[in-house]
């Protein structure tokens, strides 16, 4: 009798103590590749590793490297005009500013790794541009670029102000490069800049390259808020939401807040007609990575598209799938893009309601990315036990 | 009646009983602690949403460290045994008031775990094998009233059956709803997660988990089955931790459902720890029974009586209120409905007032990411949310403000919806147990409990 109770609490106790341990490890062993199902039913598609090494090898590190290229085409310019100022360089130099800058956009949404450990956008694109702190960064001859406080002091909005925003003309602006009583230190903050651009930058893309940041990216294929499909997903909602709606519309037109224009708030505001540019380029940037879309091929990949189709995600009342859905949203926002003219600033002005449109037709897309995605997916921002209810 | 009331039973299984929840609690509040989430739950948020009528619980600053360790303190000394009573009122009172502080925290199984320390209050869980009993003989026992052990089973049976119950709907049973969406999540670990890309194994999971819930009580009061139906409780319960984060909750039910066990399996887990522990004869085997006084047991078998019958209807109240539960969420806390929905939401706050004010509210200024994602699907904690924006915006230059809210919430993957009226100004709204009309009528149907 007694022998037999103890086989049970033994029996008991070891079956406790072994799904306790595969507990622990089944949950941070994410090293383990993906076993191959032997009858696969969409595996294809809702292999999230797959999907990983599309975004990281065909999106992720081209779109980098595309940027680089652009990015150090511009540092030369910048040399370039800080050795001699005039206005072929400065020419020069606001033509490479526009390229990187446009490049630029395609890369803000990969807030993910490197990117988001070492807050990248901070350092590259915080706008309005905070002239009275350039003005006084310039005078002091030095100030950290490493707080807050200096984010927007740095970056394009910086560069826009000292390259296009100095003067009425381009030889007022080539004045305070050369003959102002401060055109030295000004040279001085101009190189300051575009180092800590290039020096923020750099480490980003040297850790995705060199750094062994891709291998991690696409072996951490577990769902969890620490992994990279949830912090991709994460990252590339919060850049729609946040920096693309908001920042270069929301906020602008007024529609954020007691309805009053700020047209000083629009993105690439000294020079003027780029900022429908720069958010058409960034929008554009927002589908393509959702479907998964080459940029070196320009054909579709494993990607969010493809991995919402394999579970199925649709409107169950219509059997519309939601991949559709968010794309027809996409394209509605196109469209009213489309009717803006190039210079934002102007727009938010005299067209406001066309505006405040954009804004309101990416709030439905927002919701839709925010929600209905991440809730097919099964991701969720919360980093604590959660029984589901 | 008089008779079963009488019957008296060994003490040993509410011994282990003590033990184990006294130490699982006690590694609850360790884990809590050294995750650090006390500072991120009770400490960082600037406000919270206390439970209606519990307004009067605040957070305490640093001093929630000090409250938890109070808690910490006291499942250590019920594991022991020493200074019960006050012990256990303390840990019912410091863990209840932890868990009253914000909604935004609220578990099933915190809520099982206050219940169960109220219980343990009035039972005699220090009568045998306590540091109590060994320092006062004259409280040593080994035979307690069998209700005493009884009425542990029946609360465990009662959070299983109505966990079965509350899957009994057809989200659960003919879509495999949420689990369909859950379980490929999984695909990706180690041997078992190719299964999840089928289609057919979230519903054999859902129809699995609802059988479950609905016999393991009866499994595991009968003798011959509570073996096999032990293990089922520690493969299904080892089943949802590797796959939910839902942290202590399957530890703490593979060891509560110990209570089914036979009092001569306890008694030789007892006498195993005694033997360690070199305990005499006469502290492991005293032949005492533990008497209430007369009075007493009449109070507490009152009072225990009223405690389960409004366990037994309280998972009902939702009937009183017009609407689709997992929509409006009216009736849907303290049932024990565990796993049964994804719900996501969005919810985005404009104040305004008539001199011309009007922001469009930024949530992460006011609300933690837990908080945020809590309050986007439920509608008693928008109303709280839009209260507290009603205040603050009237403190900074607001005239009267006014407050709505573009909600948009998903439920079990259908598209997501405005969850609450749009045009209802929520400072106008006031709390209360009646139904709330401005909560947007669910465009489908979920049939069943």
């Amino acid at each position: 009798m007694t022998r037999f109770r103890w086989k049970q609490i033994g029996f008991a106790c070891a079956f406790v103590g072994a799904l306790w341990a595969c507990g622990g490890g089944g949950g941070t062993d994410n090293s383990t590749p993906t076993p191959t199902p032997t009858n696969p039913t969409d595996q294809a598609s809702s292999d999230r590793k797959a999907m990983l090494t599309n975004i990281a090898d065909n999106i992720i590190l081209p779109s980098y490297a595309n940027f680089k290229t652009k990015f150090d085409a511009m540092l030369v310019k910048s040399d370039a005009f800080a050795a001699k100022p005039d206005k072929t360089t400065l020419t020069e130099l606001r033509q490479s500013w526009v390229d990187a800058y446009t490049e630029w956009q395609k890369v803000e949404l990969f807030d993910v790794g490197p990117a988001e450990q070492r807050t990248l956008r901070n350092f590259f694109n915080i706008y309005p541009t905070d002239v009275t702190g350039i003005e006084a960064y310039v005078t002091a001859g030095s100030g950290a670029f490493d707080v807050p406080a200096s984010y927007p002091k740095q970056g394009f909005p910086a560069l826009d102000y000292l390259i296009n925003g100095l003067g009425a003309t381009d030889d007022a602006i080539v004045a305070r490069y050369t003959t102002a009583a401060d055109a030295a230190k000004r040279i001085a903050y101009l190189k300051r800049l575009t180092t800590q651009m290039n020096s923020m930058f750099t480490t980003v893309y040297t850790d995705w390259t060199t750094g062994g940041y891709r291998d991690t990216f696409i072996n951490c294929t577990a769902l969890n808020a620490g992994c990279s499909t949830s912090k991709l997903v994460n990252g590339y909602v919060l850049n729609y939401e946040r920096y693309i709606r908001s920042g270069k519309f929301g906020i602008p037109s007024g529609a954020m807040a007691n309805g009053t224009v700020a047209p000083d708030k629009v993105e690439g505001y000294y020079k003027k007609d780029l900022s429908l540019t720069l958010a058409k380029t960034a929008h554009q940037a927002t589908i393509d990575f959702f479907n998964g879309k080459n940029v070196k091929t320009g054909q579709e990949g494993p990607g969010l598209k493809t991995y919402l189709n394999s579970l199925g995600a649709k409107d169950s009342s219509t059997g519309t799938s939601l991949v559709d859905i968010i794309n027809k949203q996409f394209d509605l926002t196109n469209q009213q893009l489309n009717v803006l003219k190039p210079n934002l600033s102007d727009e938010v002005k005299t067209n406001t309601a066309a505006v405040v449109e954009v804004y309101t037709r990416m709030q439905k897309a927002v919701r839709m990315l925010k929600v209905d995605m991440t809730t097919a997916m099964s991701i969720t921002i919360t980093y604590t036990d959660n029984d589901g209810d | 009646m008089r008779n079963y009331l009488r019957k008296t039973t060994s003490a040993a299984p509410l011994a282990v009983f003590r033990i184990l929840f006294g130490l699982m609690l006690f590694g609850s509040i360790v884990r809590f602690w050294s995750k650090g989430w006390i500072d991120e739950l009770y400490v960082k948020p600037r406000y919270f949403f206390p439970f209606y009528g519990f307004e009067f619980v605040h957070a305490l600053g640093q001093n929630t460290y000090l409250l938890f360790a109070v808690c910490g303190l006291s499942a250590l000394l019920v594991a022991l045994g020493l200074f019960y009573r006050v012990a256990i009122i303390g840990l019912f009172v410091s863990f209840t008031y932890i868990e009253l502080i914000d909604k935004s925290t609220y578990l099933n199984h915190y809520y099982f775990t206050s219940m169960v320390g109220l219980l343990l209050i009035f039972l005699p869980a220090h009568a045998y094998f306590s540091a109590d009993a060994y320092r006062r003989r004259t409280l040593l026992a080994d035979r307690i009233p069998a209700w005493c052990i009884d009425s542990l089973k029946l609360f465990v049976a009662l959070l299983y059956f109505f966990a079965g119950l509350a899957k009994l709907n057809s989200d659960w049973l003919f879509h495999a709803l949420p689990l369909r969406i859950w379980l490929p999540a999984h695909n990706d670990i180690p041997m078992v997660g190719f299964l999840f890309n089928y289609h057919w194994i979230p519903y054999v999971f859902s129809w699995f988990g609802c059988l479950y819930d609905l016999s393991i009580p009866f499994l595991l009061l009968n003798r011959r089955t509570r073996p096999w139906a032990y293990v089922a409780v520690v493969i299904f319960h080892g089943l949802t931790a590797l796959l939910f984060p839902i942290g202590m909750f399957p530890y703490i039910m593979i060891v509560t459902a110990l209570i089914f066990f036979s009092a001569d399996f306890h008694q030789i887990i007892i006498d195993q720890i005694g033997v360690w522990f070199s305990a005499s004869t006469r502290f492991m085997r005293p032949y005492r029974g533990y008497t209430y006084q007369p009075l007493v047991t009449k109070a507490i078998l009152i009072s225990f009586a009223v405690f389960f019958t409004i366990q037994l209807l309280f998972p009902f109240r939702y009937l009183l209120y017009p609407g689709e539960l997992f929509w409006t969420e009216q009736g849907y806390r303290f049932s024990w409905r565990v796993m049964l929905m994804e719900k996501a939401g969005y919810a985005q706050f404009t104040v305004k007032d008539n001199s011309g004010n009007r922001i469009i509210v930024n949530n992460t200024e006011f609300l933690t990411p837990l908080q945020e994602k809590m309050m986007s699907t439920q509608p008693d904690m928008m109303l709280q949310y839009a209260h507290l924006l009603r205040d603050y915006y009237a403190r900074h230059g607001f005239r009267s403000p006014q407050v709505y809210v573009d909600s948009y919430v998903a439920l079990n993957g259908r598209m997501g919806r405005p969850l609450i009226d749009p045009n209802v100004d929520l400072a106008n709204e006031q709390e209360s147990f009646q139904h709330k009309a401005w909560i947007t009528s669910f465009n489908d149907t979920i049939y069943g409990f």
